[in-house]
């Protein structure tokens, strides 16, 4: 693809995005970089493994989040010393980091290999069973849980400072951001889109449909695996119940507020969802009208039914609708001068994710 | 049986490139097949006929790895094929279309033809963008000239035509070059011109191809086989030339006598 391609004007804002993020930790209140912001790529780092599978390959996942509890609990398990809960097998950080994403992606792996040959509804449901039996393992198996959880983690020294983790979200986030994209256009992820719209086909073509169902989890795996250690970094500590059904269900939340078919909505859709927890508490009259910290499911619950009745592309296609509609009258202006309403016409396009 | 035996072909010295060999499919307790045979010698031109539900997508669903059969055997180029999946043809050089066109709606007409070709060449799993997959991209570019798609490219194959799907589905089948390819009933649902271009691109496939098809449109089927099959109730009932075919007077009390009530 050409230069001017690449300039269209979604990247530029994403480009522009980036840009804010950098500069942000000198430009917002700690608080708001390392609590909201951080918060929010790691989140947002997940549910785009989500919506990864559900775009090219039109599998739903339940297990993302699970996988992503696989990978804080071996690194705790790993990293800490002798004392600790958990396996205390006391190996350096980056060791454990190894261990820790080796094995998330090995069962990814398999969990993978054994859902592959379901779709839709069988294929969430499956993995809905693999999110409960998982929490089930952490929570019975305290050998590998610590009974209680594993506290105290620390992250390795490279990270120390708060910002320094921030950035690594944001490092992490952009670099799955971009290869989720670009993986649309190579021969595996035509495949995909290909097992997508019609496994048949694509078998009769010659393709191993399940086991290009079996890797595109395994990738997203390994990519919510790194999410998982960003993610008992920024926590410190892990416990069964943090990958119980509730968080499992709120990443899912995640991507469908974000719009599910859009990688940008992923984190867009964590960035509310931060929002909504952290300074819901803090509007006035509040608690006057009957929202209190236990009712904030219930206010997600009711934004989530708004965003989905108003738009099953969720915030990324409200925003997509709100241009369109802003453009258009002058796109048509423009139209004597210029070709008319053909720039718009492209990025609707790459929306879509049939960009040439 | 007595009439299995006449829709052998005439001896011409080769082996078949597919065999069917008493196959039978049972769908529950309906027999869709019951005992086809059948021998395909290379660079045939066969057309298969027959009234609705007479069995004739089953017989191809089992010659493409689609179903495996209750009973029976299946080769292609000597190769027991009968319980092979689908995913295995490509490599033998069979390709198909569907009866209802089995296009990917999202992505592009070039990606639908580049998925034909990347899994003929089995290059499924690349990470990356190579130089093959561009070659694969440009040839895909040809393939939908000859399938008069060019104006269509980068085209989401969704949106097409229901008769500019038909001629994708073509394309996707011819774009491997393979050695046999079963096309079912490629003339429905077109226009006249559609129909006529269909008939030149099968027309000016290599001698060596070998062609199956399931052709409910007699002039397309008549024009373009050399041996026409007749189907009904699962089974196979006359083979012979079209011209054979057309005089036959049993041809028409099935056939024509079935299409009558439906
Ligand atoms: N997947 C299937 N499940 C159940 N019955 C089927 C299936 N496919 C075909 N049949 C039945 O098998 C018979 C033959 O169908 P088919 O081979 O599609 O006929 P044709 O292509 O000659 O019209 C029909 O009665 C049809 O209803
Ligand atoms: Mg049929």
């Amino acid at each position: 693809m050409t230069v001017r391609g690449q300039l269209t004007r979604r990247n530029l804002v994403l480009a522009a995005v980036v840009v804010v993020l950098l500069a942000l930790p000198s430009l917002a209140t700690a608080f708001f970089v390392n609590f909201v912001m951080t918060q929010t790529l790691i989140l947002g780092l997940a549910a785009a493994t989500i919506v990864f599978l559900a775009k090219y390959a039109g599998m739903t996942s339940l297990a993302q989040f699970l996988l992503f509890g696989v990978a804080g609990f071996m690194f705790g398990n790993a990293a800490l010393e002798a004392g600790a809960r958990g396996l205390n097998l006391g190996w350096d950080a980056w060791a454990a980091v190894g261990f820790a994403i080796v094995v998330t992606t090995v069962v990814a792996f398999v969990l993978g290999a054994i859902a592959s040959r379901t779709t839709g509804i069988y294929f969430l449901m499956l993995t809905l069973v693999y999110a409960v039996i998982g929490y089930f393992v952490f929570a019975q198996i305290v050998e590998i849980s610590g009974p209680g959880g594993i506290t105290s983690i620390q992250r390795p020294e490279l990270l120390g400072p708060p910002v320094r983790l921030y950035y690594a979200g944001l490092l992490l986030s952009v670099l799955a951001y971009l290869g989720f994209r670009s993986l649309g256009r190579t021969a595996f992820g035509l495949a995909l889109q290909g097992v997508r719209d019609d496994p048949i086909r694509m078998a009769s073509l010659g393709f191993n449909v399940a086991l290009h169902r079996t890797l595109a989890f395994t990738l997203a795996g390994f990519v919510v695996g790194l999410g998982g250690l960003l993610n008992v970094w920024w926590n410190g500590q892990i416990d069964p119940a943090s990958i119980s059904i509730g968080p499992t269900l709120i990443l899912l939340i995640i991507a469908v507020i974000g719009g599910i078919s859009s990688f940008e909505g992923a984190w867009l859709g964590a960035f509310v969802y931060v929002l909504v927890f952290t300074y819901l508490r803090d509007l006035p009259l509040i608690d006057r009208i009957g929202i209190t910290e236990a009712r904030f499911n219930t206010v997600i619950g009711v934004i989530v039914l708004a965003i989905m009745v108003l738009s099953p592309e969720g915030l990324t296609g409200i925003i997509h609708r709100l241009r369109g509609r802003l453009e258009r009258p002058a796109a048509a202006a423009a139209d004597t001068s210029t070709g008319g309403p053909l720039p718009l016409r492209k990025t609707e396009k790459e929306f879509g994710g049939t960009r040439p | 049986m007595a009439h299995t035996s006449a829709a052998q072909s005439e001896p011409s010295g080769s082996a078949p490139v597919i065999e069917v060999r008493m196959v039978t499919v049972a769908f529950g307790g309906l027999l869709a097949l019951r005992g086809v045979d059948l021998d395909i010698m290379p660079g045939e031109r066969l057309a298969v006929i027959g009234p609705n539900g007479a069995g004739k997508s089953t017989l191809f669903n089992v010659i493409a790895g689609d179903i495996a059969p209750t009973a029976g055997k299946v080769a292609v180029k000597g190769q027991d094929c009968t319980y092979r999946p689908s995913r295995h043809r490509p490599r033998l050089g069979v390709a198909r279309t569907y009866q209802k066109a089995r296009t990917f709606d999202g992505l592009t007409v070039r990606d639908n033809i580049y998925l034909a070709l990347a899994g003929h060449a089995r290059r499924h799993r690349a990470l990356w963008r190579s130089s093959v997959d561009a070659r694969m991209r440009s040839t895909a570019a040809n393939v939908a000239e000859t399938v008069w798609l060019a104006g269509q490219l980068d085209h989401p194959a969704g949106q097409l035509a229901h008769g500019q799907k038909r001629q994708l589905e073509l394309g996707m089948a011819i774009a491997t070059g393979p050695d046999v390819m079963l096309l079912d009933e490629p003339a429905s649902g077109l226009s006249r011109g559609e129909r006529e271009r269909l008939i030149e691109v099968l027309e000016s496939l290599a001698p060596e191809v070998t062609l199956l098809l399931i052709e409910h449109d007699m002039d397309v089927a008549f024009r373009i086989a050399q041996r026409v099959v007749v189907m009904a109730d699962g089974e196979t009932v006359t083979a012979g030339s079209p011209a054979q075919v057309q005089k036959d007077t049993n041809v028409h009390r099935i056939y024509l006598g079935t299409e009558a009530t439906a």
